[in-house]
């Protein structure tokens, strides 16, 4: 097969059958698309992550390279979290105490493997030196978890009421995530030194502002087109007001319902 | 209780989740003086890219919004244009010379990166929602229920 078709089977149309199973999954309401939506994403997923094998010769395989990195450390966060979440005060469905510790040592380990990506040796490397869509994920990942935390600490300052544990929570992950930062902008980890971190960090909050105001934009178009749209329809057909007759029988039933009349009705 | 109009609250809002990026870019760039060069070229070709993909990602929602409206066709046509019109607008700025294009020597190799490029800051974004999701609701699972006491009743 052409070099041009390997690249556009194994990783383009990977990644076509992963957003669009993912959206399937999410929005359809039918069942088996559903799990079709699952099983593209899952094939999708699969396909990019296989890339290093498939496409060796692509500089596009690094992406897939990445995926595979980050794997473990999701999955840890992931599932921590599920288990830390359920073992609480939820009304169905309650784990169980010891899953509660799992969950928390899960957790503690996804961020010490994160943070061995950048202070140890777990750097994803691809093929023989640091894998450049890692430089573009960490500090994009930090200054994302900055500013949601912060966010998230605005909106229960605003809105929480009896939060100021969640507040004293979100304000210590907003500050690991900044102590993180600065830490990375003056220290040299063993594979990444802290000049190339600081200009990665810059380009990476270039790429988080860009993308938030080009989706902004794409949001404001849409909601345009839903109004123009909406605007252009003929009004719904309008009822005529109740007759006599009607308003007397509703007047009895709601009568016989304020003295508890049959349930029936 | 206050009522704050929602454009304040959304003000609020942005300045809670603005100031510290700004706080950190802005000590970063103080102490290591970072040149910023390169900057703007990405915040563009990001801009582009987001506005164009999203446009078909919203595209593709239309088709939810059409089971409860007959499947209508100008919307759908709408996004189909506003998507087109990202994805063309993109290709003829990358057209012009160096002035979007980064260290890729082709427009359709610049605009493959950039798709690549905006996946990576999804995925480092997403992996950021769900680690501040995931300790917010464990805490506040955690903890006791909250009990709300009507006066009245």
């Amino acid at each position: 097969m052409e070099e041009a078709t390997q690249a556009f089977v194994f990783f383009w149309l990977a990644g076509l059958f992963l957003l669009f199973g993912f959206m399937l999954s999410f929005f359809s309401k039918v069942h088996w698309q559903r799990r079709a939506g699952l099983f593209l994403f899952g094939t999708g997923l699969l396909s990019l992550m296989a890339t290093p094998w498939t496409l060796p010769f692509s500089p596009s395989s690094a992406f897939g390279h990445l995926l595979g990195s980050l794997i473990g450390p999701s999955v840890l966060l992931g599932v921590g979290f599920y288990q830390i979440t359920f073992s609480g005060n939820v009304p169905v469905g309650k784990l169980g105490p010891g899953e509660r510790k799992i969950g928390f040592v899960m957790v503690v380990g996804g961020v010490l493997w994160l943070q061995g990506m950048h202070w140890w040796h777990l750097t994803p490397t691809y093929p023989d030196e640091v894998n450049r869509y890692w430089f573009i994920f960490w500090p994009t990942m930090l200054l994302g978890v900055l500013a949601i935390s912060s966010g998230a600490y605005g909106v229960l300052a605003m809105v929480g009421a009896q939060r100021q544990k969640e507040q004293r929570l979100m304000g210590g992950v907003a500050f690991f995530a900044l102590y993180s930062i600065l830490v990375g902008a003056f220290f040299d980890g063993p594979n990444v030194h802290s000049e190339r971190f600081v200009s990665q960090v810059f380009l990476a909050a270039a790429d988080v502002f860009g993308a938030l105001v080009g989706a902004l934009f794409a949001v404001l178009v849409f909601a345009l087109v839903l109004v123009v749209y909406e605007r252009q329809q003929p009004d719904p057909d309008r009822l005529e007001p109740p007759n006599a007759e009607q308003l007397t029988q509703a007047s009895r039933m709601i009568a016989q319902q304020m003295e508890g009349g049959d349930e029936d009705e | 209780m206050n009522k704050s109009h929602p454009l304040m609250v959304l003000a609020r809002l942005g300045t809670f989740v603005l100031f510290p990026l700004l706080v950190v870019l802005s000590a970063v760039w103080w102490f290591k003086g970072a040149s910023g060069e390169g900057m703007l070229v990405r915040f563009v070709n990001a801009l582009l890219t987001s506005f164009t993909l999203t446009s078909f990602v919203l595209l593709f929602t239309l088709f939810v919004y059409g089971d409860a409206r007959k499947r209508p066709t100008a919307p759908l046509f709408g996004m189909c244009l506003s998507g087109f019109i990202g994805a063309g607008l993109t290709v003829y700025f990358l057209s012009q010379g160096e002035l979007l294009m980064e260290d890729n020597g082709s427009v359709r190799a610049q605009a493959l990166s950039n798709i690549i490029r905006f996946g990576t800051t999804m995925i480092g974004l997403g992996l950021a929602g769900m680690v501040v999701a995931g300790a917010l609701f464990s805490s506040v699972m955690s903890g006791p229920r909250n009990t709300i006491l009507f006066e009245e009743e």
